[in-house]
């Protein structure tokens, strides 16, 4: 029974921390119709930097919002490529992603004590005890660690930071640069006959989206305790599988928000990863199962869209 | 006033295909009219809509709104004087929002879009009376989605949008050609409102002879970039559609249509 828990622990931290990154997903993917690959680049980029910020003594709330301004910051990048010189969205993430492998690996090894040209340093930047995370330090110190065999304080932490930052969502696509921002997912042209830039609106999203998506990084790094090269792979497929699992399976539920839709997928796609290593599947498949259920997720939505339109 | 100098526009250019559309090309348009523009496939004249709009580049020549030249200008930022209805009804509002949602977006046509709350409770009423004079039904549906309303519907609401801002222009780009006739009745009557009201220059586009004749102030028939027909006035008022249907079958054989 206790590795029930143990199971339970491990998927509702991971479901609530992917969250994030998957409402990123949400505003790119779902909003504005843009495949973005970059994500791969700006999740470890969030990681790394908060790390590093975390390591040298700063306050990790601050890290994280630096984590934030530095994905969005990549985003623009992504958007500028394709809003400015007309690059295809999924090259522009490619570019982006590829270019921030390089800046991850200046930074952890520079922060790691190297030099710049990237020798004498490790690229995996791991925390000690004492490091001030976001869990160590004021007001998430305040939680007890563990209630029975519960990680409490992880759990908590990390879901009142998702939530935050869905209802960060919830009030922006209210707004007026919200709804704008919708209206240029679905309708550019709409958006040029209303006197607007629908490629300003495209660089707003996708910036949001990457700062979303590297605050993740920086939950992530928290939970492993180190921030490591390989951080970024798979993103990509948990943020969109978690995102299309949320609003197929929960679409039905008019009084839900689509922003908790999304949430509810990501938790349902880790508690289908966890119960895997549950029953006893190797670590080493895990991406494999990934890859199945993201397939499932797909199909699953594509028949409910033929159900809408025939009736 | 708008005014067409000497426009020359190509498609292709540098390939086999290269052709020339317009070339010095000129029209002028005097505030006020209500112009409807008849002619055969390819005669230019939704190229001539794009030129104006911005949607295309023009090769030489400039394009003058009241003296101004709005040659270079991109086409959101032309859009602030022109106010636009396609021939596709879903070009002219927003699918995945609400009929609310999309007509708070274009009340907001020209200010700025910041991060203040998008709907203001206190518009809805003035909201509810614009859509009424549809006569659709619509104002009692402002949650719906607007994708899941028919074409007829869209395409009135595009109207209402394109006329919710300060406009100098109207253009209708084939704007009932995919409606059933019936709607498309109604949807040319509040066109005719809308234009009445703003006292808006107004350009439209058609296929429908009919609706050339009954409407507007002034009728032009283009045939492979220039104008053949030009009637204002009294003139206008006069034709009938056999006078026009003659000549416009002519264009048509030649054409091969």
């Amino acid at each position: 029974m206790s590795s029930v828990f143990a199971c339970m622990d491990v998927f509702l931290r991971d479901g609530l921390m992917y969250s994030i990154l998957a409402l990123g997903f949400y505003i790119s993917f779902s909003i504005l119709d843009f495949a973005d690959l970059s994500v791969e680049g700006t999740v470890l980029l969030g990681g790394v930097s908060y790390s590093l910020l975390v390591c040298k003594g700063v306050n990790p709330w601050l890290a994280i919002l630096v984590a934030f301004i530095l994905g969005s910051l990549a985003g623009c990048v992504t958007g500028l490529l394709h809003v400015k010189l007309k690059i295809r969205p999924l090259l522009c993430g490619i570019l982006v992603s590829t270019a921030l492998i390089s800046v991850n690996l200046v930074l952890a090894v520079v922060g790691n004590g190297g030099s710049f040209n990237g020798e004498g340093a490790l690229s995996t930047i791991s925390f000690s005890r004492s490091d001030p995370t976001v869990l160590r330090t004021f007001p998430a110190s305040l939680i007890p660690d563990k209630v029975g065999s519960f990680n409490f304080r992880e759990l908590i932490t990390f879901l009142v930071v998702a939530l935050i930052f869905k209802l960060i969502l919830d009030w922006y696509l209210k707004t007026k640069n919200g709804l704008l921002l919708r209206a240029t997912g679905c309708n550019e042209q709409y958006v040029s006959m209303l006197a607007r830039n629908p490629g300003r609106s495209k660089i707003t999203g996708l910036a949001i989206s990457n700062g979303y998506a590297a605050v993740a990084g920086a939950l992530i790094a928290t939970s492993r305790a180190n921030a490591n090269q390989g951080m970024g792979i798979g993103m990509i497929v948990i943020g969109l599988a978690s995102v299309i699992i949320g609003l197929s399976l929960f679409g039905k539920l008019r009084f839900l928000k689509p922003t908790t839709m999304v949430i509810l997928g990501s938790i349902v796609y880790q508690a289908c990863l966890a119960i895997a290593t549950y029953l006893g599947v190797p670590s080493a498949y895990n991406k494999i199962i990934m890859a199945v259920l993201f397939t499932i997720a797909l199909v699953f939505s594509n028949s409910i869209k033929k159900g809408e339109s025939k009736a | 006033m708008i005014e067409f100098i000497d426009i020359v526009k190509k498609f292709n250019v540098g390939t086999p295909d290269e052709t020339t559309l317009f070339d010095g090309f000129n029209l002028k348009i005097e505030k006020g009219e209500f112009v409807s523009v008849v002619g055969s496939n390819g005669s230019g004249k939704t190229t001539m809509l794009n030129l104006l709009c911005g949607s295309l580049p023009i090769d030489s020549g400039k394009i003058l709104l009241d003296g101004q030249n709005i040659t270079k200008l991109s086409e959101f930022a032309r859009a602030k004087y022109i106010g636009r209805v396609f021939q596709d009804p879903q070009k002219g509002s927003a699918a995945k929002l609400t009929i609310l949602e999309n007509m708070a977006l274009a009340d907001n046509k020209n200010k700025r879009y910041l991060l203040t709350p998008a709907i203001n409770k206190k518009r809805v009423d003035y909201y509810k009376t614009l859509l009424e004079e549809c006569n659709m039904g619509l104002e009692n549906r402002l949650d719906v989605q607007v994708g899941s309303l028919s074409g007829g519907q869209r395409q009135a609401l595009a109207l209402v949008i394109a006329n919710m801002s300060d406009i100098d222009i109207l253009i209708l780009d084939e704007h009932t050609a995919a409606l059933d006739p019936k709607s498309s009745e109604r949807i040319m009557e509040l066109t005719d409102m809308f234009i009445r009201e703003k006292k808006a220059t107004a350009l439209m586009v058609t296929h429908n002879l009919r609706y050339a004749v009954e409407y507007g102030t002034r009728l032009i028939m283009m045939d492979k970039g220039k104008i053949v027909l030009d009637r204002a006035g009294k003139e206008k008022q006069d034709t009938e559609i056999d006078d026009i249907l003659h000549q416009f079958n002519q264009i048509s054989i030649e054409c091969g249509n």
